[in-house]
């Protein structure tokens, strides 16, 4: 019961790297979400998105293969499994499954797997609050918006929208170049014009529809 | 949540809509941008010889806060020095529009963009007729 654990003072769940089973206090593989000895499921441990679904830390991954874990982790999560057990071990059911959730909603976007292996490389998270990055970039965003605004008819638009999808295409091809080679400013730079390209095809989606009705 | 009324009425009505020549000599740019959400600013300024801005405009591709933030500050910057409008502080802004705090990064774009207009204007007043920084 979680009562008497917070009587023996272990009513925290978030337990440091090197702690050793909550349960029967023996030593818990750092990564590992479940004891070796007793089996009792563990906190979850701190850790990027790739560590969390056992891959490595890529952007090139197969989609297939990162399915195929997902499933496999979210299985040994599940609340059905956890159904007969105490509230402790529930919740950490819980926190597991929705950090699993997450992880896997980030690698699985090409922009968010390239955040996401930027920021488990140390790179990447500061250019968030940047507001003048490259002027050539904030050109583009600003030449390409106004082309949208300009844009009367849906066929204008729709070519807006095939061209803004080809740069979407080939800019996370770029990508793949840029983490293959280690080149993390270079992947960030990619990073950043990727997000113009996303919003902007957003905006020229919305406008088509517009203007289909 | 419910938006101030400054700030629907310069969303709504946004003051200063529109581009000067970049070129012209008494021209500040300003172009900045916000990552995180795709959205990009235009703030220009037409400074006179005496050092007075006369005239600012500005292009928000953006949010609602981030349109009335730069609407709001070439209302502000008009007849104003260079040196009073760089002392434009985004709490200022945010203040003025009750901006939520989600949206306080509008206010920063908008304070950026100002700044970036003012320098753009000094680098071109310092730099020879003609000079063009090299590519």
């Amino acid at each position: 019961m979680s009562s008497n654990d917070n009587h023996k003072g272990e009513g925290h769940i978030h337990t440091h790297q090197d702690s050793p089973c909550w349960s029967c206090r023996g030593s818990v593989d750092q990564r590992a979400p479940f004891c070796h000895a007793c089996g009792m499921i563990q906190a979850p441990r701190p850790g990027d998105e790739f560590q969390r679904l056992g891959m490595k830390a890529d952007f090139d991954l197969d989609p297939k293969d990162l399915e195929k874990r997902y499933f496999a982790f979210q299985r040994k999560f599940h609340p059905d499994r956890f159904a007969t057990k105490t509230s402790r071990e529930k919740q950490l059911s819980l926190q597991h499954a929705t950090d699993l959730n997450e992880a896997y909603d980030r690698l699985k976007a090409p922009l968010s797997r390239a955040e996401a292996l930027l920021e488990s490389k140390g790179a990447g998270k500061q250019d968030q609050a940047r507001t003048e990055s490259d002027p050539e970039l904030l050109m583009e965003a600003m030449e390409s918006r106004e082309a949208l605004a300009d844009a009367e008819t849906a066929d204008e638009v729709a070519k807006l929208e095939a061209r803004t999808r080809m740069e979407v295409e080939v800019s996370e091809e770029a990508l793949s170049v840029a983490f293959a080679a280690d080149d993390l400013e270079g992947a960030t730079n990619i990073v950043t014009r990727l997000k113009y390209l996303l919003k902007l095809l957003q905006e020229t989606s919305r406008k088509r529809l517009s203007l289909h009705n | 949540m419910a938006y101030s009324e400054k700030l629907i009425e310069h969303y709504e009505n946004p003051r200063n809509i529109g581009s000067f020549e970049k070129d012209d000599a008494g021209v500040g740019t300003g172009l900045v941008g916000a990552p995180a959400c795709g959205d990009v600013m235009k703030l220009q300024i037409k400074v006179s010889p005496e050092g007075i801005i006369e005239d600012a405009k500005f292009k928000t591709f953006g949010c609602g806060s981030a349109i009335a933030s730069s609407s709001l500050v070439t209302e502000w910057v008009k007849g104003k020095s260079l040196d009073e409008a760089g002392e434009i502080k985004n709490t200022d802004i945010a203040e003025e529009l009750a901006l939520p705090p989600v949206k306080i990064h509008c206010s920063v774009l908008a304070e950026d963009a100002i700044k970036a207009a003012i320098n753009d204007y000094k680098e071109k007043a310092a730099a020879p007729a003609k000079g063009e920084a090299a590519e």
